[in-house]
């Protein structure tokens, strides 16, 4: 299949399944910001009403990790199940099996944008300016996606080998939400070898504090990190890539047997 | 023979198929659909494929189509040559509407966008779908959905067409005018492989015919003898289901009469299910 195809096919593919998603519920496109918006909602109720979080702009905090982490948690685990999900058309068509987890990826990104574009106006409404850091959110952002499609491609391949894994998958992300400073700042632990330790071990750890340490505290990310990250990400990627070109016929029999 | 001279579009040696179940149901696990089948499908023909229910007839065509892989063997396709396989279904996403749906397929069968959406308007025409064209695949009846398969499988052009099961569906209208539609597309230079359990359908559509039965080729040749040969086996293994399920409910009834505790034991399963039924009924009509 010719790049191009490949590409306006994700695009399609996603597209399309944004407007059945719209059309299933009866606010519609509406639900793009009301989601973010809940989950504000339900912050505000249990960390500011209830708890009495003393933290200054504990509620900006709070959304900033988390929406990011929901774009992370939401892709990967919707596309794990992306292959197995489409037995109909892996059963009929020879096609390259990326292009499930790449549309439901996709779908992720048009839908982040909306919550990007809500979670800067909440940032400049609670004071925050829009200063030249925050063109690093650009490299930022890009290694967020780079780390959410190779994340994508080997859930979606494990699910093809053995449904279980989509059980793992779950508890893995619920793992990662607790370990990965959503809750709580990876910079307030009382021993910084500590927070070092996290931020080297879990990838998505850093990538959070990165939005923070831009948008919150207008300070430049440490590049070579995120650039290491990036590259590490990127490569498993383009290795699922040929791995699943590779093992195309065997995915799809996994697929469909299993 | 002239076979020779044709071309051969796609070559299937020795060709196995087998998959781990992962339940101990078959042989250890593994589940043997196709064993050691060879097949040349030559440019221009119209093969059929018979068999029953289960022997491996769509995996054949899977093959073909390059969907999967052979466990042994080897299928050889002519350099150059797409195969794409037509099914009932298709794959629809049952939220998209029936229009996008055509498009995705289409698409995923290599139509440009511009192209994909140029063979819209036929297909709803064709499928006479009308309004229902633009709504969620989900609320359509069966022989909606087959109607809108059917021509969307039509609209494709690829240099072998695989046909799974196609013209089995719709009212006895539609079924008229899609056995119109398939015959002038399998008449020509088209290269067909044709898979059905319908025999007629077979013994008129295709030059020559295979036919399967438990992963194995069978019979092969001439469509009319072929056919012939396998309605003879199909209704051979009737007439002997029958009369085996004859034998059994003798041997039943004499041991019956002959075993009064059998007969106390019967009279008793009756009497409970027609006091279960009796208070079912007087349930529901309360």
């Amino acid at each position: 299949m010719p790049f191009s195809q490949y590409f306006r096919l994700i695009d399609v593919m996603a597209r399309m399944a944004l407007r059945a998603d719209a059309t299933r519920f009866f606010l519609g496109y509406i639900w793009w910001v009301l989601e973010p918006l809940l989950w504000v909602a339900v912050f505000y109720v249990v960390f500011v009403l209830i708890l009495a979080m003393q933290k200054p702009d504990f509620l900006v905090f709070l959304m900033t990790g988390k929406l990011v982490f929901v774009w992370f948690s939401k892709s990967v685990t919707q596309a794990s199940n992306s292959i197995v999900g489409s037995k109909g058309l892996v059963g009929k068509i020879n096609v390259p099996k990326t292009l499930f987890p790449m549309a439901v990826v996709q779908e992720g990104l048009y839908r982040q944008i909306a919550v990007f574009a809500l979670l800067f106006s909440f940032l400049l409404s609670a004071g925050y300016a829009v200063t030249s850091t925050w063109w690093y959110l650009v490299p930022v952002i890009l290694v967020t996606y780079v780390v959410i499609v190779a994340c994508a491609f080997v859930g979606a391949c494990l699910v093809c080998l053995a449904r279980d894994f989509i059980q793992l998958i779950s508890l893995g992300m619920l793992f990662l939400m607790f370990t990965s400073g959503i809750f709580w700042d990876v910079r307030s632990l009382s021993d910084p070898h500590k927070t070092e330790m996290v931020m080297a071990m879990n990838p998505l750890a850093f990538i959070v504090d990165c939005y923070r340490q831009i948008m919150m505290h207008n300070t430049p990310p440490d590049m070579l990190h995120l650039l290491t990250i990036g590259a590490g990400f990127g490569a498993l990627l383009c290795a699922m890539v040929l791995v699943m070109r590779h093992k195309s016929q065997y995915l799809a029999l996994r697929a469909l047997t299993a | 023979m002239s076979d020779n001279k044709k071309r051969v579009m796609i070559e299937l040696d020795n060709v196995s198929l087998s998959y781990h179940s992962g339940k101990k149901t078959f042989d250890h696990g593994t589940h043997h659909v196709l064993n050691q089948v060879s097949l040349k499908l030559y440019e221009g023909e119209t093969l059929g494929i018979i068999g029953r229910n289960g022997v491996g007839k769509t995996t054949l065509l899977q093959l073909m189509a390059g969907i999967l892989a052979p466990t042994l063997g080897e299928v050889r396709v002519h350099p150059g040559k797409s195969a794409s396989l037509l099914t009932l279904g298709l794959g629809f996403k049952p939220d998209l509407s029936g229009r996008d749906n055509a498009l995705l397929a289409a698409m995923l069968q290599g139509a440009t966008r511009k192209r994909a959406e140029s063979f819209l308007d036929d297909i709803a025409e064709f499928s006479e779908l009308g309004d229902s064209f633009n709504e969620p695949v989900k609320k359509y009846s069966s022989g909606m959905r087959s109607r809108l398969a059917f021509t969307t499988a039509l609209m494709t052009h690829v240099d072998v067409l695989l046909i799974d099961e196609v013209l089995s569906v719709g009212d006895a209208d539609f079924r008229g005018k899609a056995q119109v539609a398939m015959t002038n597309r399998v008449q020509g230079e088209q290269t067909v492989v044709f898979v059905s359990h319908m025999a007629d359908q077979v013994k008129q559509m295709c030059n020559r015919v295979i036919w399967l039965d438990k992963g194995r080729i069978a019979a092969e040749g001439d469509s009319a003898e072929v056919v012939d040969a396998y309605t003879q086996h199909v209704t051979q293994a009737r007439v002997d289901g029958t009369l085996q399920q004859t034998a059994l409910q003798q041997q039943f009834e004499a041991k019956l009469q002959a075993d009064p505790k059998l007969q106390a034991a019967v009279k008793q399963q009756i009497e409970a299910k027609l006091k279960a039924d009796a208070q079912q009924q007087a349930d529901t009509k309360q």
